[in-house]
Parts: structure tokens; sequence; C-alpha cells
């Protein structure tokens, strides 16, 4: 089987976590992983990073820009105000 | 994308066909139902001060272009790629400043492709929302990503924060699903080594 080391590695993470990545090199992808405590480290960094990316920006909507759309929306379709 | 909508509400489907045909109502609860998700999207294609324009521009064009949604994606992944759309149009027209380079903070190996951080210093990032307040790192999350690369930046927004499919982005961006991945592998190794720095220590 050939032998990867860990900045080849690192290469191939994203075909590897999406399933894409060929039988063989899955096998020594795992294989170097297996005995490699900075790579085991590298890859939890690397799969945190999206979502703490996400968390950090998932931005409620404001309440006025919420009304303001409301209101551009209808004036586009010249609907009238809702009684509701 | 699969939508967790109460079986009480009517499908998404139902509320574009009724809105298709003049249902103001139905068209009001569609607004309703995406207004939150196309500002996050647009905040992060664009910026804060963009993101409203680009709301505004998603709900005409989906108004608009109801009668001609035919079903053939669900509508969710429809009214995303439009708001996909309507957000790159309006970057396009504001003057970028160049990219900086994130370059920096790619892995660093040694002349055999060992890593050369230690175990600990390489796990850190995945620490950066329990070390970091939480106000600082919205503020230098946004920042960064705005940072990225156009391509990069587009591919990583799609995939990673909004959780799209891979094929959905690749669709969505015009480009094949592999050139998605490259581009989303990219842009999580800079970012990555970015969260690395912020708490002190080299990607």
């Amino acid at each position: 089987m050939k032998e990867i080391a860990c900045a080849s590695g690192v290469d191939l993470l994203m075909d590897y976590l999406e399933g894409v990545l060929s039988a063989d090199l899955r096998s020594a992808l795992d294989a170097h992983v297996a005995g490699c405590p900075r790579c085991v480290a590298f890859i939890a960094s690397y799969r945190e990073t999206p979502r703490i990316l996400r968390e950090a920006t998932a931005t409620a909507l404001p309440a006025d820009l919420q009304a303001s759309l409301r209101a551009f929306l209808r004036a586009q379709r010249s609907v009238p105000p809702a009684e509701d | 994308m699969s939508m967790v909508v109460p079986t009480a509400e009517p499908s998404d489907e139902t509320l574009a066909a009724r809105a298709a045909a003049g249902d103001d109502r139905a068209f009001e609860a569609i607004v309703e139902r995406y207004q939150g998700r196309v500002y996050r999207l647009a905040c992060r294609l664009t910026s804060d001060t963009d993101a409203p324009d680009v709301l505004q521009d998603t709900f005409l064009l989906v108004y608009r272009h109801l009668p001609s949604f035919r079903g053939e994606s669900q509508f969710g992944t429809w009214l995303y790629r439009i708001a996909t759309n309507a957000a790159l149009m309006l970057r396009r027209a504001r003057t970028r400043r160049p990219a900086e380079s994130l370059e920096a903070f790619l892995p660093r190996f040694d002349a055999q492709g060992v890593h050369l951080a230690t175990p600990a210093e390489l796990q850190v990032a995945s620490r950066a929302d329990e070390l970091l307040d939480r106000q600082a790192l919205a503020d230098k999350a946004r920042g960064v990503i705005a940072r990225l690369p156009d391509v990069y930046r587009d591919a990583f927004v799609l995939r990673d924060l909004e959780e799209m499919s891979t094929a959905d982005v690749a669709h969505a961006l015009g480009v094949e699903p592999a050139t998605v991945r490259q581009r989303v592998h990219r842009a999580r190794l800079m970012l990555r080594g970015y969260l690395s720095d912020l708490v002190g220590v080299k990607p």
C-alpha cells in the first residue's frame, strides 16, 4: 500500500470526508492517520472550522429590515396593506 | 436542501403554486419563511450594508419568476439559487478592494511533509469558540470570510455555512463538483489556520 505523509494526507482530506476518494487512497490515509497524532489533531480542527464559522456568522434578520422588506414588496406589487 | 416544515403548514410547493396564481398571502408566507435565511446568506456573501438590497432583489425576482417555477428542483433550492445570484450580481457592481492574502494561515510542513506544529497546537482551532469572546469571534469571522478570494468565499459560504450539497453548490456557481471541493478545501485550510492564529497559535 502507498505510504503518505501529513502534507499529502491534508490534500486528500476534503475528498475523504465527502466520500469521493478512491479505495486505495482512503486506506492509505486511514493507515497514516492511525499512527499520526498530529493528523488526528489537524483533522479535528479542520472538521470543526465550518461549524465554528457557521455559528459565528448566524446573523438574525433585524425587525426593521423585515418591516421595510414587507413594505417594499407590497409597493412593488401595489398591494394595499393587510388589515391583520 | 431539506426543510423542516410542520405538517400543518402548507408546503413550499403549495405556497409557490398559490402565489404564482396571484395569492398575495401565499407570497407573503414564502417571504416570511425564507427571509431570515436569505438575509443570512446575503450577509455572508456580501456585507451587512449590502444585505438589505440583496434581500429585496431576491424576493422581487422570486415574485416575478414564480410563474416559471416548474418544480424541477426543490423550491428552497430554486430560491437559494436566485438569492445567490442576486448577491453575486450586487457584489460584482461594487469596487473590490484587492483580496488580502490568507496564505500565511495554511498548514506548515517540514521537508518530509510532517506537520511542524504539535498535536496540541494543531487541535486548538477546534476550540476557538470556547476560547474567544463570542462577539469578537463574530466580528473576526465576518471579516476573514470577506478577505477570502471570491471563488473560495462563494464555495465555502454555500457549502459549509449554508450547508448546501456539493452538487447544488456546483450548479449554483456553474462549476464542476470537483472544483467546489477544491475551493472549499482551500478555504477551510486558510480559515482553520486563521482561527488558530486568533487564539495565539501558529497554524
